[in-house]
């Protein structure tokens, strides 16, 4: 039987990179000074133009196969892009469920199209060492509207730790006005009216209205959360934590603990912080006195859904989808009074914060489109599509008159024969189906207007309090060779599990805190100083070099 | 209904009748362990979405609900790809059979030279192969993608299945081919006329073990064909099961929530249930060869 894994693809690609990387000359060292093909291109293209390609130009795309809008031929998303910019695309087709692997395998193989949308950032590194992707990086004069959103925006922090060891980008993300959460909790506000209590704002208010609840109803944990893949409290730790001025749960996964302390300016182990320590108390706090369910941090996302939607449990994680696709159905059918609420993260320690990216997945472009005749149009192209608020507006709501239309204070409103989110569940065509527009492959970043424009109004008074928060820089980057990001990954797992294993222990108090110091110390033992001096070092080679 | 009578002396000692009973009793227990997956799946299949969450549904479906099979069976596209699937598993396992016949024959025969070579070639590659992105260049080079011959090729010989038929040829009675061959039959003739006939155990068990695994494969129809229209129904199934349980398609189809939850909750027992239900058919069938097939090798004389 041929069972191929993911790991299995990854390290074939990254010997494989390896190898391409000794054999070839490196093809994006050259950078972006020699005049391209301009075949096609627009002599005057800027910001606000639309493009149009001065001839007929034809584009090859990777797209995936989504199993609720699959691609169809008869898109209008195609005939109008092909009126409005003169580029037709010739797709190569990968179902979703397994798109990263087939992505990684024909890049590998060379044999990638021209563009290749979905890669979320990260995804990239392996194929850097083989020349197979363009250095976008070079290129960003030739994609104006790009650059003036970068510049609008302040987003080239972001944009900078995506930088490569040699201090190029590969990756054409999406971007983002502002930081946009979607994880925090939700809160069953009959319950709140029952005890005479307004929703919590900080962890300390929370802990208030848990203990009231508790009072009313003894006989439940109030608070009994999700989210444990990959990692135990993935949710739950990553936002207290981010409250606390530390780093958990998710980030933690992602981030393999390097924080970066902004006042000290280097990176510290995030869960070997005197802030970790404190939230960690908190947790001990509400598992001691029975407020948080101490399954919350072992159980599956199905039965904290069940304790919350059968009424035994009246705090739980939440998303604006599983809100209204999961909490509300559910307690609709065994609590039919019951009403319930995102609420805005709970603010900590660490203020009026938020912790976040504006970067999205995005686009990378094959390193053999460099010596195409149309290089400079297909850069045009992807810059007035992805990156103009015409192409954006397009490929998120269509054709206007067709599809929606705008009214006087420049809101967007679908025309009545078309549903999309369920705004009009009774008409004959679907937005993505049907239209093929708001579709994942084109349509994301963008204005804060824009992203707001298809939310409810309850998820739009969650983002207008989530925005008037601070964002706090992204960690800066610190790119790894190849040897040490294998070095990093042995310190890393070991460590991680430590982590885990005492975070829990702490969290359910079968470890005292009187033990602390003593944790700290096993995790020196499992490399920590050693892991936390290379990425230090990294960090400041890379500042003196391209800093 | 005759109740066959049983003598005393059959009924052997205290012991023995201890023995039979337990038998009964322990081997029923087994049957229903075995049996009890595929009946929940079954009865999960056709049950209501919050029967299924709350870990309700046993051996009987509850509040019966066909949403998800209407879904699966009312899309085209799943008609073609089904169609595929068939015709995918019928050419490639014809494919396979040949060039196994072929090559286990010819291994069976003691006095060819270069025999030893030609087994080791088969053998080695059970231990390596060049690798996925060599294969997947391979393919497109000698332009294969996007053809059938790009699912039936790459694993038409099996080296398992190769060495259980040639373990079964070694065991026919050379004196057969010999007496053939005085009666002035060639090669071909001798392996179609006397020898396949006399195989039919191995054949039947061969066709089996190769139809169900390309029936099941999905990864090499995934890696080497990018149209809709091409891609087997297992391809099709996998995309729908990682739709429901990715979350994206939530936000696609605000409009039937409920719906939606309910394929969620039974897409991947309505989805094994679909796949596997010609296999289950063409069992019966097979399964007299397949039991004196498959104890090939075991016990050699």
């Amino acid at each position: 039987m041929h069972q191929v894994t993911r790991r299995n693809v990854l390290v074939a690609i990254g010997a494989l990179a390896l190898a391409a990387a000794c054999g070839s000359e490196d093809t994006g060292k050259k950078g972006g000074g020699a005049a391209a093909g301009k075949d096609g291109a627009m002599a005057n293209y800027g910001v606000g133009t639309q493009f149009k390609a001065t001839k007929p130009l034809t584009f090859t795309m990777l797209h995936n196969i989504h199993p609720a809008y699959p691609v169809k031929n008869d898109w209008l998303f195609w005939s109008e892009l092909e009126k409005r910019t003169g580029v037709k695309l010739a797709l190569t087709l990968i179902p979703f469920a397994d798109y990263d692997q087939k992505k990684a395998v024909i890049i590998t193989a060379g044999d990638a199209p021209m563009i290749v949308p979905k890669m979320y950032p990260g995804q990239e590194t392996p194929f850097v060492a083989s020349g197979a992707l363009l250095p976008v990086s070079d290129y960003v004069d030739m994609l104006p509207n790009f650059k003036d959103k970068v510049a609008k925006w302040n987003i080239q922090g972001d944009l900078d730790t995506l930088r490569q060891e040699d201090g190029r980008y590969y990756l054409l993300p999406g971007v983002h006005e502002d930081v946009w959460l979607d994880y925090s909790l939700a809160i069953r506000t009959d319950v709140l009216e029952e005890i005479g209590m307004p929703a919590p704002t900080t962890w300390d208010e929370l802990y208030t209205v848990l203990k009231a609840m508790k009072e009313k109803h003894p006989d439940n944990y109030p608070f009994s959360d999700r989210w444990n893949i990959p990692t135990p409290g993935g949710n739950l730790l990553n936002i207290l934590a981010q409250s606390y001025g530390t780093q958990g749960g998710w980030t933690f996964v992602n981030e393999h603990g390097a924080y970066w302390d902004g006042t000290a300016g280097k990176f510290v182990y995030g869960p070997a912080m005197d802030q970790y320590k404190q939230m960690l108390q908190y947790l001990n706090k509400l598992v001691k006195e029975g407020l948080l369910d101490p399954e919350s941090f072992t159980q599956k996302d199905e039965d904290a859904t069940a304790k919350f939607t059968a009424g035994k449990s009246y705090v739980i994680g939440s998303n604006a989808q599983s809100l209204v696709n999961e909490y509300r159905p559910g307690l609709a059918k065994a609590v039919p009074d019951a009403k319930v609420t995102k609420i805005p993260v709970p603010l900590g320690p660490a203020g009026n914060v938020k912790v976040g990216t504006r970067l999205e997945n995005g686009i990378v472009i094959n390193a053999k489109a460099k010596d195409s005749p149309n290089f400079v149009a297909m850069m045009q192209f992807i810059d007035w599509l992805w990156y103009s608020d015409a192409g954006e507006v397009f490929a998120k709501w269509g054709v206007e008159g067709v599809t929606y239309a705008k009214d006087a204070s420049g809101d967007f409103k679908l025309n009545p024969g078309v549903d999309f989110l369920g705004l009009n569940p009774s008409a004959p065509k679907h937005l993505q189906k049907d239209f093929g527009f708001s579709n994942g492959v084109f349509a994301y970043g963008g204005t804060t207007q824009l992203l707001n424009s298809t939310f409810s109004d309850e998820e739009k008074q969650f983002q207008n309090v989530m925005n008037g928060r601070q964002t706090l820089p992204v960690r800066p980057p610190f790119p790894l060779s190849e040897a040490e990001r294998e070095q990093a990954s042995l310190w890393e797992t070991p460590l991680a599990d430590h982590v885990q294993q005492n975070t829990l222990k702490f969290i359910l108090g079968k470890r005292d805190f009187s033990e602390w110091d003593a944790f700290v110390k096993e995790l020196e033992g499992k490399n920590l100083t050693s892991y936390m001096d290379l990425v230090n070092k990294a960090y400041q080679r890379f500042k003196q070099q391209h800093g | 209904m005759v109740i066959p009578k049983i003598n005393a002396a059959d009924r052997g000692t205290r012991g023995q009748r201890i023995f039979r009973r337990f038998n009964v009793v322990f081997l029923t227990g087994v049957v229903i362990l075995t049996l009890y997956p595929f009946v929940n799946i079954i009865a999960r299949s056709f049950s209501q979405n919050g029967y299924i969450i709350s870990g309700q549904v046993n051996l009987l479906p509850r509040g019966f609900n066909l949403t998800t099979y209407r879904i699966v069976l009312t899309d085209p596209l799943f008609w073609t790809n089904y169609g595929n699937t068939v015709l995918y598993t019928v050419v490639s396992t014809l494919v396979a059979m040949i060039l196994t016949t072929c090559y286990a024959y010819v291994l069976a025969k003691k006095h060819l030279r270069g025999r030893t070579a030609l087994i080791l070639i088969a053998v080695f590659t059970m231990f390596f192969n060049g690798g996925l992105i060599p294969n997947y260049v391979l393919i497109s080079s000698l332009g294969l993608k996007n053809t059938i011959w790009a699912v039936a090729l790459p694993n038409a010989i099996s080296v398992f299945n190769l060495l259980v038929m040639k373990t079964f040829f070694e065991s026919l009675p050379p004196d057969l081919e010999e007496a053939a061959a005085i009666d002035g039959m060639n090669t071909y003739r001798i392996l179609w006329r006397i020898v396949l006939p006399l195989s039919k155990a191995v054949m039947a068990t061969m066709v089996l073990f190769y139809a169900v695994s390309f029936w099941n494969s999905w990864f090499t129809a995934f890696l080497y064909l990018n149209k809709l229209e091409l891609f087997p129904v297992t391809v099709y199934l996998r995309n729908i099961i990682a739709g429901v349980s990715g979350g994206e398609m939530a936000g696609a189809n605000g409009r039937d929530i409920g719906e939606l939850l309910q394929v969620a909750a039974n897409i991947q027992s309505v989805t094994v249930l679909l796949t596997i239900l010609p296999i289950v058919a063409i069992y019966p069938f097979v399964q007299r060869y397949f039991v004196s097939g498959v104890m090939l090798g075991a016990v050699k004389g």
